[in-house]
């Protein structure tokens, strides 16, 4: 069986639900709108618990069902936080908030979330418990890892989790997922130079920390192209890097770089803390300047187990007939805590022939919504039949 | 004979109105007070004429002498201060936050002011002394607004002199140069453009801080290369933004901002050639784009040999310590927009052991004014002798 009928009838709803997330993307923990709607929704729709305030701005919806002689506990997550970034998609949709946009598909995780949630309140089609997780801060803020830590697992006696995301290259209808290590572990680094700042017609008398910063950026490549084993993974990124003054004519004192290193293993993950660390000092001390390194640890490894990865690729071939091998992603994602703390699989939706997620014109995919929310179903459905 | 009598029992007064011009500095065409504080003292002095407003927020000031002739020679001191948190701690400090006279021209205008006073006084010379204070030197183009308000057109004027304090010259000291003493200030920014993308897929995206990093460092070859050894240039690189600040997203784009400086036209022409082609094509090698915004809208400062024959003539009557073939300096000077107008000379004198310009510490050395304010007289009664 494909695609749910309800999902074909709610999916005009669910679009408008996700354009309006759409348009007001909100940062890190800073879901409160978002939260707030999620909660109202999922009080409309029935749901027999709706907790807000887990893990700061998370949401926890439980829906029970028909009957519970299982006594299970399936939970669903979304994310519902946007990144900091300048949306250039020009939809009339767009992004209200400058500096602010959904570039990841969160609002589409969140709003498939809701329209499964609805659909379940109104069927209840399974033996045992379904808990909605909305969690807040995917985005380098650990949210999945605070509403953990703030019991969650346990509060509601969660057996198992279950989790989906956007892909953009990937037909819209179509799956991908990996049992095992899936999505890398994702680490912070943060890279103040110090020099000697002065006047720019007087280069002998400073330190120059552009021209040591940009040579350490140069440097910090050689990381994945020569000290890294080339049949392990690893990406290092700078992805930001500023002066400490932006006028024409004077030498900053100070130069900080920041960035992201990808890697799937610890030897790897530990090699590039070490490497940034030299290459950074040395550098700064070639030039006379100093460096300060601070590299923060972030998600782990995303790990696939594998009898819920085979479970999650049954309903996936149900509904549309096939499900590919994913490839390693050497994106991060937080819901590698969650399935630190219980059994379960992630697995990837097609988003169609969109921009990369974080690409300013990047959108969801709104076609995608039916085939999401099946799978969401389906898996509460199916892991939770009904007597 | 050193410094004149009049000149050495004024000093205190002098001393008293750099001290209150010190404590309200004014940013560029922002000088009203200062400019009020000028007119009004000219007016007090007996000068035959002074006129507010000329190129913006400058004022000039006549004094005719005894002799009743025609020639006219001119005299500037700029009013400006800077955007700058003054850190001395002296009693006559800035008065307000992020402002500070941290070059000096609040001594430049007490002094020249001593020195209208003195020649309003004495009025010993044949033909016209023309004050031109200035507005808006740092950066502002105050010399360029006041030329082409037609100051020297309208009060006839045949030359033009100016001076600089100059920390590290012992007071009392003159320094100056025949030809080009000053560097053109060139500013530039380029636009380095790539391929935004997720921190952990590079390979989907184009590194546009990988490649602005390996730009700054190509532009150090200009200096290091391509110049004649024997010619001088400078290519500072001051300002490096990414257009985004996260950790895990690959910018668009990067900016880079930063000044050239040069003493021929030359030099400044093969820098800015270099620089277009080694941005273009650093970034091509890369897969980016680099677009470069080139601004030379100023000149060198070319003092002419007669008027530095002059100027070192005047300066000898005060003081041994006259040099006249100084090595040039890197920093600019818009006083460069008047010696193009009219011959004459720009010179330097010293301001003893203080800190450098445009430190948050620098201090105008108040024991300079009397050599100040001599050699403006000096000047004056040397150009334009009473028959």
């Amino acid at each position: 069986m494909p695609v749910k009928n309800r999902f074909a009838e709610l999916h005009g709803e669910i679009t408008e639900w996700r354009r309006d997330i759409h348009q007001h993307p909100e940062i890190l923990f800073d879901t409160h709108r978002t939260s707030a709607l999620v909660a109202e929704k999922l009080r409309e729709f029935g749901c027999d618990e709706v907790v807000e305030g887990i893990g700061r701005t998370g949401v926890v919806g439980v829906i029970r069902g028909k009957s519970d002689k299982s006594g299970r506990v399936i939970g669903l997550r979304a994310d519902m936080d946007a990144l900091p970034m300048t949306e250039a998609t020009g939809l009339d949709y767009a992004s209200k908030t400058p500096g602010a946009m959904h570039a990841c598909g969160h609002d589409g995780h969140t709003a498939m979330l809701l329209g499964t949630a609805k659909y379940l309140a109104e069927t209840r089609n399974f033996d045992g418990t379904a808990v909605m997780i909305f969690q807040p801060a995917e985005e380098g803020g650990g949210g999945g890892k605070e509403m953990c830590d703030d019991g969650m697992m346990k509060r509601w006696g969660i057996h198992e989790v279950y989790g989906m995301h956007n892909w953009p290259g990937k037909p819209v209808g179509s799956f991908a997922i990996r049992s095992g290590p899936f999505f890398a572990a994702t680490d912070m680094f943060n890279i103040t130079f110090e020099g000697l700042g002065g006047h720019a017609a007087k280069p002998h008398e400073t330190v120059d920390t552009t021209v040591m910063a940009a040579q350490a950026v140069t440097a910090l490549q050689t990381i994945a192209s020569r000290n890294a084993d080339p049949v392990d993974r690893i990406v290092v990124s700078v992805t930001s890097f500023e002066t400490s003054s932006k006028a024409f004519n004077v030498i900053p004192q100070r130069v900080e770089i920041k960035g992201t290193v990808r890697t799937m293993s610890p030897e790897m993950r530990d090699l590039a803390e070490k490497r940034i660390s030299e290459i950074c000092q040395g550098i700064a001390a070639t030039f006379g300047g100093q460096a300060e390194i601070d590299y923060i640890r972030g998600y782990p490894v995303m790990e696939n187990h594998p009898e819920q990865t085979d479970f999650a690729i049954e309903v996936a071939k149900s509904i549309s007939g096939d499900c590919d091998e994913a490839p390693l992603v050497m994106g991060g994602e937080d819901f590698a805590f969650m399935l630190e703390e219980r059994p379960g699989a992630y697995i990837l939706l097609g988003n169609g022939d969109t921009a990369m997620v974080h690409h300013p014109k990047y959108n969801f995919n709104d076609e995608a919504i039916p085939t999401g929310c099946s799978w969401l179903a389906e898996v509460v459905e199916k892991r939770m039949p009904a007597a | 004979m050193p410094v004149k009598n009049r000149l050495a029992e004024m000093q205190e007064d002098i001393a008293q109105w750099r001290r209150h011009l010190h404590a309200h500095p004014e940013l560029r065409f922002e000088e009203h007070e200062t400019a009020g504080f000028v007119a009004e003292k000219l007016r007090e002095f007996g000068c035959d004429e002074v006129v507010e407003g000329v190129g913006g927020t400058g004022v000039v000031g006549v004094i005719r002498g005894q002799g009743g002739g025609n020639r006219a020679i001119a005299f500037r001191a700029d009013m400006d201060a800077l955007p700058i948190n003054e850190a001395t701690g002296a009693p006559h400090a800035s008065t307000r936050p992020g402002k500070m006279h941290a070059c000096g021209h609040d001594g430049h205008t007490a002094m020249l002011l001593g020195a209208a006073k003195y020649l309003a006084e004495t009025r010993n010379f044949d033909g016209s002394v023309v004050l031109l204070f200035q507005p808006a030197e740092e950066g502002g183009g105050g010399a360029r607004a006041m030329v082409e308000a037609g100051v020297m057109d309208r009060w006839n004027v045949a030359e033009v002199y100016g001076l600089h304090n100059w920390p590290g010259m012992p007071v009392g000291h003159f320094a100056m140069r025949p030809g080009p003493q000053m560097a053109a200030p060139d500013k530039f920014e380029i636009l380095v453009r790539g391929k935004g993308g997720h921190g952990a897929m590079p390979h989907l995206a184009v590194d546009t801080v990988l490649a602005a990093s390996q730009i700054v460092q190509a532009l150090q070859s200009i200096a290091s290369r391509n110049v004649d050894p024997l010619e001088n240039v400078v290519v500072s690189i001051c300002g490096f933004r990414s257009e985004s600040d996260t950790y895990n997203v690959l910018p668009d784009s990067v900016t880079l901002k930063g000044t050239v400086r040069t003493l021929k036209p030359e030099v400044q022409k093969l820098v800015r050639e270099r620089m277009e082609a080694l941005a273009r094509l650093t970034a091509q090698a890369h897969g980016a784009e680099a677009e470069l915004t080139y601004i030379a809208d100023r000149v060198v400062l070319v003092n002419d040999p007669q008027g530095v024959e002059n100027a070192a003539h005047a300066a000898r009557r005060i003081s041994d310590a006259v040099e006249t073939e100084m090595t040039p300096v890197m920093g600019g000077e818009d006083f460069a927009d008047m010696l193009n107008a009219r011959p004459g000379a720009y010179i330097f004198i010293g301001n003893g052991a203080s800190a450098d310009l445009h430190n948050p510490k620098y201090e105008f050395n108040d024991e300079a004014i009397p050599f100040g304010t001599s050699w403006f007289a000096e000047l004056a009664e040397t150009r334009m002798p009473l028959g």
